[in-house]
């Protein structure tokens, strides 16, 4: 079961993922992504606090707006992850890429 | 043996007849020559009675046969039958009336010999005419038999029979007995006519000319009698033949049948389209249901549907769509209407409140036809039938009458009908063709399974200072995992496991291009990172944007005893060190090929250099194991592997990937799934 949820908090749009992401639902976390760019949002947070798992499916979509928000400027931030899903990020080495964050503040702080 | 010929009936009881006739005409003729000499030839009357009832028999033989031989006559064939004979017989008997008129006054005209003669010819034509119309009548009577109609038909024929010999008792006098035997027959033929269960299955224009030939047929009974009656009247013959009780009865049965025919289509001929609509719709019914078959069409049945229903509403024109009501892109049908006509009436029906109601307010599956009324020149109403399959309309008739209110609840309920079983075909074709799609799909499947597992290879490359052993399996039929090897000389091998996102078809493709880019690529030479960005640049011009490929790449130098290794974005692989005596998971950072498409990729990619020594081991693997869930949805994890190698180092590469693949699957459950694909790769050195 995956529930995505996105709140405007001040400049910023709060994601928040609940939940596993995996091939099958994917396309949630797309279309919520597309969501936001097209609305014009500049900086976009996301609570993995409830995020239990990502597959490589799901990691391909947050990779796959890497370059757009880059061009467009537009920041991501990524916060309070499970050790077990930051691993996952870390393999990968997207942490290299996406700033990811121990906690909300920190993210916001940073 | 002696084989005895097989008798034909209808032959052997046509010359029998003949014969019988001959024979009577012979024995009169006899006795008529015996009165006129005033000799006693000795004949009685009872012999030509014998005779006579040995004619109407071999007759009867005759026809029972030569009518059931034909047993596919439809009932106009049959009255056609009839009326034929009696045409022939009256017309013979005209032509000998004729003859004796044109006699005038000659020595010829009064020969009895010749008038006995004749008056034999027209007893044989009104027998014939007489039975064989029985026979017709019999086969119209027992139309949809029931088990007493049978009854009556066979009591009918037994006193019939009875009749025949009538004449023996009676002498051929006309007396109360002969009265009351012909009012019984007579009541038992009235009893008989009254089945006419034939009448209503002819159409209308098999209903008027069946009025004809029973008119006919009525004309010819009543010639005949009256020519019967001349005949007694003169009394000039020896042994009269047709003042029998036998003859007279038919004689009432034919008519009395012929006039109740004849009423009853007459009264029919207005009824007769309703009953002819009823069976037209019952066929198309029958149509519609039996066109599920594959073959037919989704058109077809269509087609169907719309001519069925227009005949069922007697619409003046129709037209069908499938697709959004807004946009027909679908399949059309048009009936009698143009393509402005058309969207003319779309645009009116479109702006009327009810059908605006009618199509927002219902669910698909609720809708029924609507009735409107229509404010157009031509057209003044106009029935909106919804087609629905599986609860979801798919488009819908309109089929437009001239008058106004043209469509009542009986006609709405059979076009429902209609509709209903067209959609069944329909959905049913559709549901069959998905079936056979599927399966053809099944089978395109189990070839890209066929050629994926061709692109692992069946031969890992090695020397006799390493063993080497590796795994793969998917998840569903195709899967996204890969491993190879590569021999660059005597003394250097390259292993290589990779990991495409995702998983089944499209993750199947990916994994053939990184086979591709590895087997060309490694020819070059390259290290292990130079390797890996160069990978990178290729796959980012053939990766969708949302798919990577996460890779390890190890070069082994067997003389050098070193290992060169990058690693990226894959699951970090395992190195059991046999001198420490300790496991561990090599650290070393890098990314996924096709994450960054650009130069920038060059910065996130390492290549580390170690030693190994003998008894050392290498697990390469893919996260498929890593990520694998227990009943609790807890991961089998490194550390689990970690311990497994710890365990296990002693064993060879095949018994370690055994031991792994075993603690797998015991830890997932004996049934469970693991719904991710899995490889593994073990890499042993030799104790020298």
């Amino acid at each position: 079961m995956l529930t995505i949820e996105t709140h405007k908090e001040d400049n910023h749009d709060l994601l928040v993922i609940q939940g596993e992401i995996d091939a099958s639902n994917s396309v949630i976390l797309d279309q919520k992504m597309q969501e936001l760019t097209e609305s014009g949002s500049k900086s976009i947070l996301v609570d993995g606090s409830g995020l239990e798992y990502i597959s490589s499916a799901g990691l391909g979509v947050f990779m796959s707006y890497l370059e757009d928000f880059q061009e467009e400027g537009i920041t991501l931030k990524i916060f309070a992850l499970s050790p077990r899903v930051f691993e996952v990020f870390k393999i990968l080495g997207l942490d290299q890429l996406i700033d990811i964050y121990e906690s909300k503040k920190a993210a916001l702080e940073a | 043996m002696i084989k005895l010929p097989s008798i034909h009936i209808g032959k052997l009881s046509m010359l029998l007849a003949i014969l019988v006739w001959l024979s009577l005409l012979f024995v009169d003729l006899v006795r008529l020559f015996g009165l006129l000499n005033e000799l006693e030839s000795g004949i009685a009357a009872e012999f030509t009675w014998v005779l006579e009832i040995l004619f109407f028999l071999t007759v009867y033989l005759f026809y029972n046969y030569s009518i059931n031989k034909n047993s596919q006559n439809d009932f106009l064939n049959l009255i056609w039958r009839a009326a034929s004979t009696g045409i022939v017989a009256v017309f013979v008997s005209i032509m000998i009336n004729l003859f004796y008129s044109l006699l005038g006054d000659s020595h010829l005209f009064n020969d009895p010999f010749l008038k006995n003669f004749f008056y034999h010819v027209n007893f044989a034509l009104i027998s014939i005419f007489l039975i064989s119309s029985a026979l017709l009548w019999k086969h119209l009577i027992l139309y949809q038999k029931t088990k007493r109609v049978v009854k009556q038909w066979q009591a009918y024929e037994l006193a019939m029979l009875g009749a025949m010999f009538f004449i023996f008792f009676n002498k051929n006098s006309f007396d109360y007995s002969f009265l009351f035997g012909f009012v019984l027959l007579v009541g038992l033929a009235v009893i008989l006519s009254g089945n006419l269960k034939w009448i209503p299955y002819l159409t209308f224009r098999e209903k008027w000319k069946s009025l004809l030939f029973l008119f006919i047929i009525i004309n010819c009974c009543g010639y005949l009698f009256y020519q019967i009656l001349l005949y007694s009247d003169r009394g000039m013959f020896v042994v009269n033949l047709t003042d029998n009780l036998f003859l007279v009865s038919l004689f009432s049965f034919i008519f009395i049948y012929a006039l109740f025919c004849f009423l009853v289509t007459l009264f029919n001929l207005p009824t007769s389209s309703v009953f002819e609509q009823k069976l037209t719709e019952a066929i198309n019914f029958q149509r519609l249901s039996q066109s599920i078959q594959p073959e037919e069409s989704e058109e077809q049945v269509l087609d169907i549907l719309v001519d069925s229903c227009m005949s069922a509403a007697y619409a003046d024109a129709a037209w069908l769509e499938l697709g959004d009501q807004e946009s027909t892109k679908g399949f059309l049908q048009e009936r009698f209407m143009e393509k402005e006509m058309r969207e003319e009436l779309s645009e009116i029906i479109q702006n009327q409140k009810l059908a605006q109601e009618w199509a927002v307010e219902n669910k698909p599956e609720n809708l029924n036809p609507l009735s409107l009324r229509l404010s157009h020149d031509r057209f003044e109403s106009i029935l909106l039938v919804p087609l629905v399959i599986n609860k979801s309309a798919i488009g819908r008739m309109v089929l437009c009458k001239e008058v106004r209110d043209g469509f009542n609840k009986e006609m709405i309920n059979i076009i429902s009908t209609f509709v209903r079983q067209a959609c069944i075909a329909v959905e049913n074709h559709r549901l069959l063709n998905q079936a056979i799609q599927n399966e053809r799909y099944q089978e395109e499947l189990k070839i890209a399974q066929r050629v994926q597992k061709s692109l692992l290879p069946t031969k890992l490359d090695h020397n006799e200072t390493f063993e080497i052993s590796a795994y793969s399996n998917a998840a569903d039929e195709v899967g996204g995992d890969y491993y190879d090897t590569f021999k660059l000389d005597e003394d250097r091998y390259v292993m290589i496991i990779g990991d495409v996102s995702g998983k089944g078809t499209s993750a199947a493709f990916n994994m053939s291009q990184m086979k591709g880019i590895f087997q060309s690529l490694i020819q070059l030479n390259l290290g292990p990172a130079q390797f890996m960005i160069k990978a990178n640049a290729a796959l980012s011009r053939c990766l969708e944007r949302n798919h990577f490929i996460t890779a390890s790449i190890f070069l082994i130098n067997t003389k050098e005893k070193n290992i060169c290794h990058s690693r990226a974005g894959h699951v970090p692989t395992l190195m059991h060190q046999n001198k420490v005596g300790k496991s561990e998971y090599l650290g070393i950072d890098g990314l996924g090929l096709g994450i960054l498409r650009n130069k920038q990729y060059e910065n996130h990619v390492e290549e580390k250099t170690f030693k190994y020594s003998s008894g050392d081991i290498l697990v390469m693997f893919t996260d498929g194991i890593v990520e694998a869930k227990n009943e609790k949805s807890q991961q089998f994890g490194f550390e689990r592997i970690r311990t497994l190698l710890e365990v296990y180092h002693e064993l060879s590469p095949k018994e370690i990937q055994t031991k792994i693949i075993d603690a797998l699957h015991a830890y997932v459950g004996g049934d469970g799934l693991i719904d991710d694909d899995y490889s593994i790769m073990v890499v042993k050195f030799s104790d020298e």
